[in-house]
């Protein structure tokens, strides 16, 4: 029996509408974490707001251009929260021993386990961030085509590729080490960076930003394509091809700890 | 009989860090490379058969997890080879999880937030069952247990007992040629375990599904295993039919006697010097005093009997020439005792 991309989007499909309508029925707790994910959100723009008002420029970017970089780092986060939130839980599972349920179904393990939880909280983040950037992309007087539409979709996507890697690789961290937590909290930290210009930094955090631990690639660059049309680094034309070879590492190394994966007693 | 799942020599080997005690240890384990090899299963090999109920026992550690986990593909062996429905488990993990089911005792399987209805529908597409066999399914289910009153019930606001039975329908929905319970009866009240043996036993009946069950519970071995496997320290000690397991230590019983009058008193003293005439009685009629042991519990007598040296009848014939015998009872010793000697190591 052949499994192809048609029989995993329709099982995907199935288990997030079932989970959305049990969701519903939770609607104090869905409006709630909603509210709460737009307050932190509006808090940390009203700390950029603040910053401004001391500062007209940081580096050359005015106070709309964070703003864009802000709202276009909460799009790319937005995916990894909707549908890579399960990573969160997996060193629990994997400490439980619960993990192996994953290992006794003929489906992929990565999406099997990825699928369980969906998360539309993060759909909150994700109208903040839209609503940040066209108020940018006003501000500045951008121009509005078909084309920049398009490409600000393809620059989007493939900086979220970005986001998910670097959750997978700090979240599976605990099949090999006991105290993973502090690897997430650190990819959480390192995501708060990607709201700034990556001009900011030093030329060795640059490098390490842009090429290790690609965080450059979350806002930073692709937004460039949008904010700086007439100057464009070429790194930023790379983005959706390292989105996608940084996301298959991350998957591959998912994997190999998955598949190493030995359980504990029961 | 087909077999359905074979295990030729198959051991599992695990590296562990030799640890030291103290902070000045945990240090010195930080660069240590002082490991031991720890044999968590060892040489076992075995023949499962199509349709058969196996027990699968041993005390806690003896490695049933392991080789459970090397069958159902999650590990594999270190040396040895095991083939399920003519699929080697851990090269084809994918392939082998189509034909097989795994119930974990406690930890669910299915979509906690979900109706069970949801989730079956859910595992039917994973499985790509086709619609009638489903239906049938379906309807087989519903002949067994009285499902109307789960099926739209989120899987959260179950009972543990009702997340295991659903659990347990889950694993055979894509009526799978074997199907692992882990435990599947650990924390249930007498009612529900009743309950899950008896769905068990059924659908192994209609569906000839291979069961491997692993259980401390010897309720479930009774009621549901013909044969069982008994592990200990990584080594197979037992595989036969559970009838063959009390003649491990030869064929006893246990003959309990009322002796006394209604009415006599029946301190320690009374009752030691009765057993030690009875003993002395028995000693006399018969030459091989090894055949019986004597100890007191109450007000009665009990007699510990080898079936291979004497026989009941000629111990009872012995005792009433000289007491009267206001009542009797004979027991056989229970699979629990059996076992218990067997974990406690007198094998």
């Amino acid at each position: 029996m052949k499994r192809g991309i048609l029989y995993y989007t329709r099982i995907y499909f199935k288990i997030i509408a079932q989970d959305i309508k049990s969701k519903m029925s939770y609607r104090a707790d869905f409006i709630i974490s909603m509210i709460g994910m737009i307050a932190t959100n509006l808090a940390g723009a009203v700390s950029f707001w603040i910053i401004f008002q001391n500062f007209p420029t940081v580096q050359g970017w005015n106070f709309y251009e964070m703003i864009f970089l802000y709202g276009f780092s909460l799009i790319s986060a937005t995916p990894a929260q909707c549908m890579f939130d399960n990573n969160w839980d997996l060193r629990y599972k994997v400490f439980s021993g619960d993990f192996i349920k994953y290992c006794v179904r003929p489906i992929n393990i990565f999406f099997y386990y990825m699928s369980e939880i969906s998360d539309v909280k993060g759909l909150g983040q994700f109208a903040f961030g839209i609503a940040s950037v066209v108020f940018a992309w006003i501000k500045l007087e951008l121009r509005v085509s078909v084309l920049s539409i398009l490409l600000f979709i393809v620059a989007a996507v493939s900086a979220s590729l970005f986001v998910i890697a670097i959750l997978n690789v700090a979240a599976c961290t605990c099949f090999w080490i006991m105290n993973s937590f502090f690897a997430l909290s650190l990819s959480n930290t390192l995501r708060d960076y990607a709201k700034y210009p990556i001009t900011i930094f030093n030329p060795i955090l640059r490098f390490l930003f842009t090429f290790i631990i690609p965080i450059g690639f979350m806002s930073f660059y692709p937004s460039q394509i949008f904010l700086r049309p007439e100057n464009v680094p070429i790194i930023s034309w790379f983005t959706p091809v390292f989105g996608i070879i940084f996301f298959y590492i991350s998957y591959k190394i998912w994997m190999k700890g998955a598949l190493a994966y030995n359980g504990t007693g029961s | 009989m087909e077999p359905i799942i074979e295990l030729k020599n198959v051991s599992k080997e695990f590296k562990i860090l030799n640890r030291h005690e103290g902070v000045k240890g945990s240090i010195k384990d930080l660069f240590s490379r002082d490991y031991k090899i720890v044999n968590a299963v060892n040489d076992i090999s075995m023949t499962i058969n199509k349709g058969e109920i196996i027990g699968y026992l041993g005390p806690n550690g003896a490695g049933k997890s392991t080789t459970i986990k090397m069958m159902t593909g999650v590990l594999e062996p270190s040396s040895g080879e095991i083939l399920c429905n003519g699929v080697i488990p851990y090269k084809k993990r994918s392939e082998n999880a189509q034909n097989i089911g795994v119930v974990f005792g406690q930890r669910s399987q299915l979509w906690w937030a979900l109706p069970v209805v949801e989730s079956f529908k859910i595992l039917k597409d994973i499985y790509q069952v086709p619609d009638k066999d489903y239906n049938d399914m379906m309807e087989l289910y519903s002949s067994i247990v009285d499902m109307e009153n789960l099926l739209h019930k989120p899987v959260r606001q179950m009972s543990l007992g009702q997340r295991t039975l659903c659990d347990i329908l889950a694993a055979f929905i894509h009526n799978p040629a074997v199907v692992f319970l882990d435990e599947p009866t650990i924390g249930l009240d007498v009612a529900m375990k009743a309950k899950i043996r008896e769905l068990v036993k059924t659908l192994n009946h209609e569906k000839n599904t291979t069961v491997i069950l692993t259980t401390h519970d010897m309720g479930d071995v009774d009621a549901l295993c013909k044969r069982i496997v008994i592990i200990d320290k990584g080594k197979m000690l037992f595989d036969n039919d559970i009838e063959h397991l009390s003649e491990l230590f030869g064929a006893y019983r246990t003959l309990i006697l009322s002796l006394n009058k209604k009415g006599t008193k029946c301190d320690e003293e009374h009752m030691q010097k009765l057993s030690d005439d009875v003993l002395s009685l028995l000693s006399e009629e018969f030459s091989d005093t090894s055949a019986f042991s004597l100890s007191f519990a109450d007000d009665k007598t009990e007699i510990l009997i080898d079936e291979s040296k004497t026989s009941v009848v000629k111990v009872l014939n012995a005792v009433q020439k000289k007491y009267k015998i206001y009542d009797m009872h004979l027991q056989d010793i229970s699979t629990e005792s059996v076992i218990r000697k067997i974990y406690e190591g007198g094998i």
